[in-house]
This record gives C-alpha cells, sequence and structure tokens, in this order.
C-alpha cells in the first residue's frame, strides 16, 4: 500500500503549467530521490504531496487521505506525521535554535515545557550541534541551518519527511555527513523519505528510486544502477552534467 | 483583501488566543512608536498655534480664539492623523517587511505545516495591539499636542494655561476625545491588514520586500486619509 499517491496531478502558476498529469506512487518506508533542471518544479511537486500547494486538477492522498477532503482537525492529524525541511530552511528568526525545535511539539503536543525542552536539547544533539542551543539562526553557519532545520522536521517523530535540496550550498564534505545522517534516522525511525536534490552523487548515496522533474512531467528513472544507464536523452544528459543534449540551461 | 479582513475579524473569535503574541506586538508598537509620535506631534501643535494666530491677527486683528480653536484642530484631526501617518511608516513598514521575509523563505509554509493558521497566528495579534495601541498612542499624542500648545501659546501670544483652558472649554466637547480614539482605532487597525496583506503576497528577494514595504507604507497612508475624511464626515452628524 503506497502512503502517498498523485494522481493525474496538474499544477498552474498563472497561466503557465509546471507539472502536467503526474503520477507517483511511493510506498512506505522507501526514499525516493526527486532530481531535475533548476525552476522545473521539484519544489512545488513537494508540496503538492505536502498539502501546501493544491493542484488544479487530480488527486493527492497522503496515508490514503485525500488533503483537499480533510476537515481541519483531520488535517491536524496527517500533518503531525509529516516533518519537512525547507529549501530556505524556513527557520523562525525571531526564536533561538532550541525554540526552533520546541515550536513544533509546544503547538502541536500536550508534553510539559519540561518534556519539550529535554526532547529539543536531544535532536540538537542528533544532528550534532548541541553547542548552538541559545544562538539564533542567524548566528550560525549554513551547514548547521540546515541541521537545525532537519532536526526541527525530526521534531514531531514524523512518519514521512520531506527535504528539499538539503545539501544546498554545503560543501562535498558537509553534504556527505548531512545525507548520512538523514540516512542514520530514517534507519532509526523507519520512516519515508523524501528528497529533492541536484547533487546525483548524493541522489545515488540516498535513494532507493528516483524521479526526474522535467518539461512538466515526472520521469521515474528507478533505482540508482538504472538511473545511470536511463535511454532518455534527457536523463542521460542530466546524470552526466553535459552541455550537449535536449536540455537547455535556464538563466 | 476583503478576505484577509474577513478572516482576522473571524480569527478574533476563534481559538488559540495568542496573549504572549498580542503583548509583544503591543510592546512593540507602544515603546518603540511613543517618542517618536510624542515629538513629532508636538512640533505640529507648536507650528498650528503660531500660524494660526498670525492668520487670526492679520484677518480680525485678534488672536483670542487661537487656543480654543488650536485644541479643538488637535483633537480632531491632528493628533489622530500625524500619529496614524508615523505609525503606518514606523510600525506598517516593519510588519511588511516582518511578515514578507517570513513569506519568502518560506516560514509561512512551516507554520501551516504545524497547523497554525497564519492568520490567526500573525495577523490577529498584531491586529488587536495596533487597534488599541493605536488608541492609546492618539490619547497620548492628544495630551502632549495640548501641552505644548499650551506652553507656546504662554511663549508667544501671552495667554496663561488658565486662559488656554478656558478658551479649550468653550470650543472642545468631551464627545471630541471620544472621536479621537475611535479614528486612532480604526487608523490603527488599518495598518496591519495593510502590512500582512502586502506581506503575505511578497515577491521573492529584497527587492519583493522592499515593494511590499512601499506598498504598505503608500496605501495605509492613502487609506488612513480617505478613512478620516469618512469619519469626521460621520461624525459631523453627531455634533
Ligand atoms: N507561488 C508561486 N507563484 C507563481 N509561480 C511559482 C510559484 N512557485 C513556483 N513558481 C514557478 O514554478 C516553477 C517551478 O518552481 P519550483 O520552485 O518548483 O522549481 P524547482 O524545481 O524547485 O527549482 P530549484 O531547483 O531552483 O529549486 C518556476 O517557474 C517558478 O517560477
Ligand atoms: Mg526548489
Amino acid at each position: 500500500m503506497s502512503i502517498i499517491s498523485l494522481q493525474d496531478v496538474t499544477v498552474n502558476f498563472e497561466d503557465h503549467t509546471v507539472l502536467k498529469s503526474i503520477q507517483l506512487e511511493i510506498p512506505a518506508g522507501e526514499s525516493f530521490v526527486i532530481v531535475g533542471p533548476s525552476g522545473q518544479g521539484k519544489t512545488t511537486l513537494l508540496k503538492v504531496m505536502a498539502g501546501l500547494v493544491t493542484p488544479q486538477n487530480g488527486k493527492v492522498f497522503v496515508e490514503q487521505k485525500e488533503w483537499i477532503t480533510l476537515s481541519r482537525k483531520e488535517r491536524l492529524s496527517v500533518l503531525k506525521k509529516v516533518g519537512i525541511l525547507f529549501q530556505k530552511n524556513a527557520l523562525f528568526d525571531s526564536l533561538t535554535c532550541v525554540q526552533n525545535i520546541s515550536f513544533p511539539l509546544r503547538e502541536t503536543t500536550e508534553l510539559s515545557d519540561w518534556e519539550i525542552t529535554k526532547k529539543a536539547e536531544y535532536f540538537l544533539d542528533a544532528v550534532g550541534i548541541p553547542h548552538a542551543r541559545d544562538l539564533y539562526p542567524d548566528e550560525i553557519s549554513g551547514g548547521m541551518q540546515k541541521r537545525l532545520g532537519i532536526a526541527r522536521a525530526l521534531a514531531l517523530d514524523p512518519e514521512i519527511i520531506f527535504y528539499d535540496d538539503p545539501t544546498a550550498g554545503l560543501d562535498p564534505i558537509t553534504s556527505r555527513k548531512i545525507i548520512e545522517l538523514i540516512l542514520k534516522l530514517k534507519r532509526e525511525k523507519g520512516s519515508t523519505i523524501v528528497a529533492i536534490t541536484n547533487d546525483m552523487n548524493r541522489a545515488f548515496q540516498m535513494a532507493d528510486r528516483i524521479g526526474m522533474v522535467v518539461d512538466q512531467e515526472l520521469v521515474i528513472t528507478g533505482n540508482p544502477e538504472q538511473t545511470k544507464n536511463h535511454a532518455d536523452p534527457r536523463v542521460h544528459q542530466f546524470v552526466r552534467g553535459l552541455l550537449q543534449g535536449p536540455l537547455t540551461a535556464t538563466p | 483583501m476583503i478576505a484577509l479582513i474577513a478572516e482576522t475579524l473571524t480569527g478574533l473569535f476563534t481559538p488559540p488566543f495568542r496573549r504572549k503574541e498580542f503583548f509583544q506586538q503591543l510592546y512593540f508598537v507602544g515603546n518603540k512608536s511613543l517618542v517618536i509620535v510624542v515629538f513629532c506631534v508636538c512640533f505640529a501643535a507648536v507650528v498650528t498655534i503660531l500660524e494660526s494666530s498670525f492668520h487670526m491677527k492679520m484677518v480680525i486683528q485678534n488672536d483670542s480664539m487661537v487656543p480654543g480653536f488650536a485644541a479643538l484642530l488637535i483633537l480632531r484631526e491632528l493628533g489622530a492623523i500625524v500619529s496614524a501617518l508615523l505609525l503606518s511608516s514606523r510600525v506598517g513598514a516593519g510588519y511588511a517587511s516582518e511578515v514578507g521575509s517570513m513569506q519568502i523563505t518560506e516560514q509561512i509554509d512551516a507554520l501551516k505545516m504545524l497547523g497554525i493558521d497564519p492568520v490567526n497566528y500573525l495577523v490577529v495579534p498584531r491586529f488587536l495591539a495596533c487597534v488599541l495601541g493605536g488608541m492609546m498612542i492618539t490619547i497620548v499624542a492628544n495630551m502632549a499636542c495640548i501641552f505644548s500648545a499650551m506652553a507656546v501659546s504662554q511663549l508667544y501670544l501671552g495667554y496663561t494655561p488658565s486662559m488656554f483652558l478656558t478658551s479649550m472649554q468653550r470650543f472642545v466637547d468631551f464627545k471630541d476625545l471620544i472621536f479621537a480614539m475611535i479614528k486612532g482605532a480604526c487608523f490603527g487597525g488599518v495598518i496591519p491588514l495593510v502590512a500582512c496583506y502586502f506581506g503575505f503576497r511578497c515577491q521573492q528577494g529584497a527587492e519583493g520586500v522592499g515593494r511590499a514595504t512601499t506598498n504598505t507604507v503608500v496605501v495605509s497612508s492613502i487609506a488612513i486619509i480617505v478613512i478620516d475624511f469618512i469619519l469626521s464626515y460621520t461624525f459631523s452628524y453627531l455634533y
């Protein structure tokens, strides 16, 4: 049974179509990685799954529940099972690191202040930034912000975690460590992951299955091996980062 | 915009009530703006007194009506509108850039993912704080204004405070203070609504935040002046 299911999903912004008739089934426990050229709609696809963008056409199910049919209360119970790391981190800049992680707990659970703080500290520890506890997001490095974003996404013990470009702007070594962290946390909880990245090495490191968003479509390219040898010329070009081919880099 | 107003008004009666955010915002509105507002309205009052005395002397060779007339003008117009325009650039611009940068850094989306309604969380406490803050600032501004008008009348025109107050009583009614408060509350309410409206629609980049801020100050200033006209017109039937 798939935990996320998109049926015939179409998204338009103003008058241009970003995604057209997308079909996707993600089984529970899978690590699905979305790749694709910039501006083709990867973030949009992720936000459709997370219920933040409502498609003009088609159906989106998470845990067999369709987002738009849910009442406020049902929606809340689904949201509790979903964690998300945004491309721009979306850390609350008026809150310290530990408060950023406490915030979701305070808003959605009945835990006591003491339990919340304990839990927030545990997650700061888990992502390796306990020393940043009382600093504000502006005061820590990009890599630490990503870690904090991940910690916040994990705070509610979600079953599904969306990662939008978890390694953007990070050096190769830090990127690798972040992906290892993501995989370690996934193994511990057995959660489902949907991640976006443009770094093919990180995609291969992380993915059970890869899909590429290009020309309003989602091309499922299979596991890392299958992706490397995929027949579609666009996938071939993208995976190898070639300048010659059907894809033109949009400035 | 109408949808935002409707959501905010329903949000006023929908739990959770965010008391902490409300007091934070009230502090922001009051603490950070009061000094600027008082400073500016005092100067406005001084100018009003000097100018009206000059003109009255020119036309009817007598400025004995100046204190009362100036007090009336201050209470009915100056105190509320000058404070509101200052608030719109001080508080409105602040809210627009704050909410706008939350929008483009996806913090608004992050709130939604926690099941938090951004209108309830961001707009409602700011709206309440500005309505209350606008009302209080208007009262304080009016008092400061009258006080500085009194001082300058004594210094330059030779009217003692008691002469000023007697003259003021002839013109000014208790109703004027109430109407000034109503104006202050309405102007205060307009500012966060306009600011959050442009903040939520903020486009990517620093440029987008700049545009949201500029639009907020321009639109809220215009709105304040139009509302001032409507309220003054309405109140003129109630005297
Ligand atoms: N809220 C919005 N309103 C209008 N257009 C939008 C909106 N969000 C995204 N778009 C447009 O949709 C297209 C896809 O954007 P999206 O952010 O999904 O791309 P992406 O694949 O995530 O790119 P990147 O790799 O640069 O993050 C872009 O052309 C973008 O301009
Ligand atoms: Mg993106």
